[in-house]
């Protein structure tokens, strides 16, 4: 694991309304890391990354990113200090076209991509720019979703579940865009259910159910260890 | 001379071009409510009085040195208005928002109405207070006086800027919003806030900024109204009630679309002038109808769902003051007893207002549905009972009775159109539709325009009961109140009453068990109009007099605000708060102008600082006592327990 | 060619589009009288949407929709709910501030055909609660019939809205994700429920519990991008490679 830790999360609670969701989420990411957390529909991954951006009002327990608790912090203060977020229903914003949802988020810090980059990396994104923003396809408002994200000078970005619902062609495409934003540095936090995507980018993984994380296994530990994962989430 | 259908072009051009004035400022006031619409879900009914700030604001400048003597100011003249004025009603604005509407976004809508309409009525007030009804003069700009000839009409050049600069405003909002970047936030936190959030914006501020900018935009309208209409404390109420109109027949699809229904609605105003006089004050209205009918959704509106019910009752239902067979011959002995301690006549009012309060609660309370024009039922329901009375010479009772057929009939028909919108809508579309009652009673014959019906005869109760007899009178009265008291507590209970009232708590799950809900809204609300019809029946004979304020939207506002001191849904709540009310507009009505401001006020303070009303707050104040007794009451025996041990 | 007795409902090519974007697509499935079937699959897979859509809370943008032989594409809400279609909600469905009695009486309250009357007492409704207490016990929650539904704990807030749904005597019963968020004993105490009120009438659940799904259902579809992906017991459907794929990942 990398020296510096960008984010770690310790007993974190959390309710929605009265139906608890998290109980006592525990997990670290190093800077530069690429991290996902696994596990079945309604184990709390999604919930967890919306404590950490700020959404989740109703929680104990503590985010520290860079150092600080954010976990009383709006999510506009969580955003700006450097925290970006692309949500499982993607987001896309209707009544924006293609290029407005791109240039949306603002630019909180040096660093961000340049968009003729992010333009050579999406090239479909490029080619619509002009369309309504949910006139895209399902693919394409995903690409769009992580795109914009990527010009703010954010360093953490929480994808969650980037695959769901996608054609294996387009999972392939995902899967490129997010190895080569490791390789630029970004630090990922992951939400999967799908193991054999995750498998190929993550240096770790945790493992969710009921709320908690229940396993955690290093990269080089998922050859040896498939049926045990299979186990925590197959049918 | 040539002419068109026997009217004459100039008479033709020249209400045309005075109903695109009136669609100008129409398009440029809905474009504001519209927006803060979408972006706050705020009802912005001080709207009215911030168009109203911006025309004083400009009245104010030219006047300074009369204002202000001995500063050497000088006088600010057109163009330093058009400058200075929407900014500074645009920062009352923000102001407003910073102070007291941020405190209702996290509750029910109809808070924020309230809210606003109580804003509405204190600035209003205060202006009443300050210059009365008469209008002030402002003189148009030196440099657009005078016009030019076009042959067929001749065309003032002051009109013609207020077209261009008003179109201009129009279209650079339609641009800011739809082109920049700024509207691309606007936007997106409209279609969803907590995204923009976490994306690093910081909404609450651009909440703040979005209210200032409509409210601007009403300042600048203000402004350029100013050398047209008289600047009068006036101007902004009668307007606010067209705009929400214009925006239920546009819909909140685009701000085009806001900008296009604002100006065509003027100049079918205009038309109308010409054809049909009398009916120009209410084509709107009457088109409203007609959008509501064949389509829900307005001409660019998108969402069509039916109003869903929310839960703004305060009542405790295990509480002793809910309790109507307790409550009912309490009632009916102070009632008894109370002629002989203050003055009949002024129990009389506190019992007719009473009555429409509790009907008014039937809908606000039981069912959650914010109607904000009951007036209409109270009103109309007078007119006809006085009219009946008057000039049919129908017996009391029978006057009474028709005043309340067609209080039900008409509530039968509002409550039909307003329930196919959703939530604020429903509000709005209520207030307009009375609107369109009161410019009917305006003009119609029967009832008499500004004078209304007066001696209206009292009667023989039965056919030999003197009702010109105060006490003859006041003990009718009051058994017209016990029954209806008695009725709606019934209804309440009922088996309607129960699905009512699962309608009130949790809508979706009602419908999910079987129930057509809007058949039940349907129900209640026509209940409630009759009931309202049945107040203001009794009210116009005690009084013998049925007016103009019976059916203007302060009655309906009224209604509102003593269920709201009173406690919404509670048994009582309403009778408190018509005693709160009445007494309070007896106890001022020597202040003349401030009982509207001292209204206004009670508004304010309610919603941001007693929501529960005062029975609300009794009942829950008793409860927790009870709960707190119990408590320590099993805490000592645990002790005493513990202590044998 | 089906037997129409044989299934409750039959739905076919049925199709749901927002804003463009496919959330069911061209979905045939027909639910067996009497039998629990349970639809899971992944996230946005369309289970919910599928739901909302027998119910009428949506309008299909295509397909078809027969309940008990009869076309009930195009009727509202609470008409498909008369039929005797009845769902619970993801998020428990109460009436907050009324009693736990009350709540289940709202329910009994219709086909005694006074839901309209205004002028009766409420009285009139005492019949009803010998009943109310029956559906009570069955749920576990008659010593709680007098309390505000609001103070009860969740899990027994699920109890009673399982209570107020069975009181409609509902032919088809869906139950959109009986168990999320409840406590183990809470789970448990669901499953027997569910077992218990199967007998006589049919029950289409989605749930995320797959220890329950296995144990409760007769039949299983999986639904994954708004269509059905496989269809079949549970030991047919786990082993299925189609479904591994979409629950974990495919093979590149």
């Amino acid at each position: 694991m990398n020296a510096r830790v960008s984010l770690s999360v310790s007993d974190l609670q959390g309710w929605y309304g009265e139906s608890k969701a998290l109980h006592g989420m525990t997990f670290e990411v190093g800077a530069g890391e690429v991290v996902t957390l696994l596990g079945r529909n309604g184990a709390g991954k999604t919930t967890t990354l919306r404590a950490i951006m700020g959404l989740l009002r109703k929680k104990t327990g503590e985010i520290r990113f860079d150092g600080e608790d954010v976990a009383g912090r709006m999510p506009e203060y969580i955003a700006r200090r450097g925290i970006a977020y692309c949500p499982e229903e993607r987001g896309i914003f209707a009544s924006l076209t293609v290029e407005e949802n791109l240039f949306l988020p603002p630019v909180i810090a040096e660093g961000g991509m340049a968009v003729d980059d992010i333009y050579a990396l999406f090239p479909n994104i490029a080619e619509r720019r002009n369309s309504q923003g949910t006139k895209l396809s399902g693919g394409e408002q995903q690409m769009l979703a992580i795109a914009r994200i990527l010009r703010t000078g954010a360093n953490l970005l929480l994808l969650d579940e980037p695959t769901e619902g996608l054609a294996p062609v387009i999972v392939q495409q995902i899967g490129a865009v997010i190895r080569k934003l490791k390789e630029r540095g970004f630090t990922v936090v992951l939400v999967e259910q799908n193991f054999r995507f995750a498998s190929k980018l993550a240096d770790r993984h945790y493992v969710v159910e009921h709320g908690r994380v229940i396993d955690t296994l290093a990269a080089a530990d998922v050859a040896g260890n498939r049926d045990r994962i299979q186990n925590y989430l197959k049918v | 001379m040539m002419t068109l259908l026997g009217i004459s072009p100039q008479l033709l051009f020249g209400q045309l071009l005075i109903g695109l004035i009136n669609g100008v400022f129409y398009a440029m006031m809905s474009l504001g409510v519209a927006i803060i619409f979408g972006m706050l879900r705020i009802g912005n009914f001080v709207h009215g009085a911030q168009y109203m700030l911006g025309a004083f604001g400009a009245w104010y400048l030219l006047h300074l040195p009369d204002l202000f003597p001995g500063f050497g100011l000088p006088s600010l003249g057109y163009w330093w208005a058009l400058a200075l004025v929407p900014v500074a009603v645009g920062l009352i604005g923000a102001l407003m928002e910073r102070v007291f509407i941020r405190r209702v976004y996290e509750l029910e809508h109809a808070y924020g109405l309230l809210l606003t309409v109580g804003l509405a009525m204190v600035i209003e007030g205060l202006f009443n207070v300050g210059y009365g009804a008469a209008g002030q003069r402002y003189d148009i700009p030196a440099a657009l006086r005078g016009g030019v000839n076009l042959g067929f009409m001749f065309l003032p050049y002051y009109r013609l800027w207020v077209i261009v600069a008003g179109l201009f405003v129009c279209v650079a909002t339609w641009y800011i919003v739809e082109r920049t970047k700024l509207g691309a936030y606007l936007r997106a936190a409209t279609e969803n806030p907590n995204l923009v959030r976490a994306f690093g914006i910081n909404v609450p501020r651009m909440l703040m900024l979005t209210y200032a900018f409509g409210v601007g935009l009403a300042g600048l309208a203000g402004v350029m109204a100013a050398p047209i209409y008289q600047v009068s404390p006036q101007m902004g109420q009668s307007i606010i009630i067209t705009i929400f109109a214009v925006v239920v027949i546009g819909g909140m699809g685009s701000i085009s679309g806001a900008i296009f229904t604002g100006l065509m609605l003027g100049m079918i105003e205009g038309l109308t002038k010409v054809f049909w006089p009398q009916a120009s004050t209410t084509v709107i209205f009457v088109i409203m109808v007609l959008v509501l009918v064949f389509r829900p959704a307005g001409l660019f509106g998108k969402e069509t769902a039916s109003a869903h019910a929310a839960d703004m009752s305060t009542a405790r239902p295990n509480s002793f003051l809910e309790n109507g067979r307790l409550w009912l011959p309490i009632l009916s002995v102070v009632g008894m007893v109370l002629p002989f301690l203050i003055y009949p006549v002024f129990g009389m009012k506190i019992l007719c207002f009473a009555l429409f309060a509790c009907a008014y609660n039937l809908i606000f309370g039981y069912v959650g549905l914010l109607a904000f024009g009951h007036a209409a039922f109270f009103g109309s329901s007078a007119y006809v009972a006085a009219f009946t009375a008057a000039s049919w010479g129908f017996p009391t009772e029978l006057a009474i009775l028709s005043g309340m057929v067609v209080a039900t009939l008409i509530g039968a028909v509002f409550g039909w159109l307003a329930i196919r919108r959703q939530g604020l809508y429903f509000a709005m579309i209520t207030l307009a539709l009375a609107q369109l009652v009161y410019f009917y009673a305006i003009q119609a014959p029967w009832t008499h325009g500004e004078d209304g019906i007066q001696s209206v005869p009292r009667g023989y109760l039965f056919g030999f009961i003197d009702l010109d007899d105060t006490m003859n009178m006041y003990y009718f009265v009051l058994a017209i109140f016990l029954i209806g008291f008695a009725a709606i507590y019934r209804i309440g209970r009922s088996p309607f009453g129960q699905i009512l009232k699962s309608i009130r708590e949790n809508e979706p799950r009602a419908i999910s068990l079987g129930y057509s809900t809007d058949r039940f809204k349907l129900l209640a609300f026509t209940l409630s109009a009759m009931f309202a019809g049945l107040a203001g029946a009794t009210k116009a004979i005690v009084f013998q007099i049925a007016s103009l304020a019976d059916l203007y939207f302060t009655t309906s506002a009224d209604a509102l605000l003593m269920t709201l001191i009173g406690g919404v849904g509670t048994l009582l709540g309403p009778i408190v708060g018509a005693i709160v009310v009445v007494t309070m507009q007896k106890e001022f009505a020597t202040l003349g102008a401030w009982v509207v401001v001292v209204q206004g006020a009670a508004f304010v303070l309610c919603v941001l600082f007693l929501r529960k009303g005062v029975i609300g707050t009794l009942e829950d104040w008793m409860a927790t006592r009870s709960e707190s007794k119990r408590i320590a009451a099993g805490y000592a025996t645990g002790l005493a327990a513990k202590a044998v041990e | 060619m089906t037997i129409a007795a044989d299934n409750i409902i039959e739905v076919r090519g049925l199709t749901k589009r927002f804003h463009g974007f496919a959330a069911i697509s061209n979905v045939d499935l027909d639910v067996r009288r009497q039998s629990i079937h349970a639809l899971i699959g992944p996230n946005g897979a369309g289970k919910t949407t599928f739901f909302n859509l027998i119910t009428k809370v949506h309008q299909p943008s295509g397909g078809s929709i027969r309940f008990n032989g009869e076309d009930i594409t195009n009727e509202d809400p609470a008409r498909v709910a008369r039929r005797g279609i009845v769902r619970s909600f993801q998020i428990s469905a109460i009436f907050p501030r009324m009693t736990v009695a009350e709540n289940v009486r709202i329910a009994l309250q219709r086909p005694k055909g006074t839901s309209f009357h205004f002028w009766r007492s409420e009285s009139s409704l005492s019949v009803l609660e010998d009943r109310v207490d029956e559906l009570l016990a069955a749920v576990g929650l008659e010593h709680m019939r007098d309390q505000t539904a609001a103070g009860l704990p969740y899990g027994r807030k699920r109890a009673l809205e399982f209570a107020t749904t069975l009181a409609v005597e509902p032919e088809l019963l869906l139950l959109d994700e009986p168990t999320s968020g409840l406590g183990t004993e809470d789970v448990e105490r669901i499953a027997a429920l569910i077992r218990s009120v199967s007998a006589n009438r049919t029950i289409l659940m989605v749930e995320h519990n797959l220890s329950i799904v296995a144990r409760l259902a007769d039949k299983i579809t999986v639904l994954a991008r708004g269509k059905i992906l496989a269809e079949g017991t549970y030991a047919e459907v786990s082993t299925d490679p189609r479904v591994i794929e979409a629950y974990i990942g495919g093979e590149e």
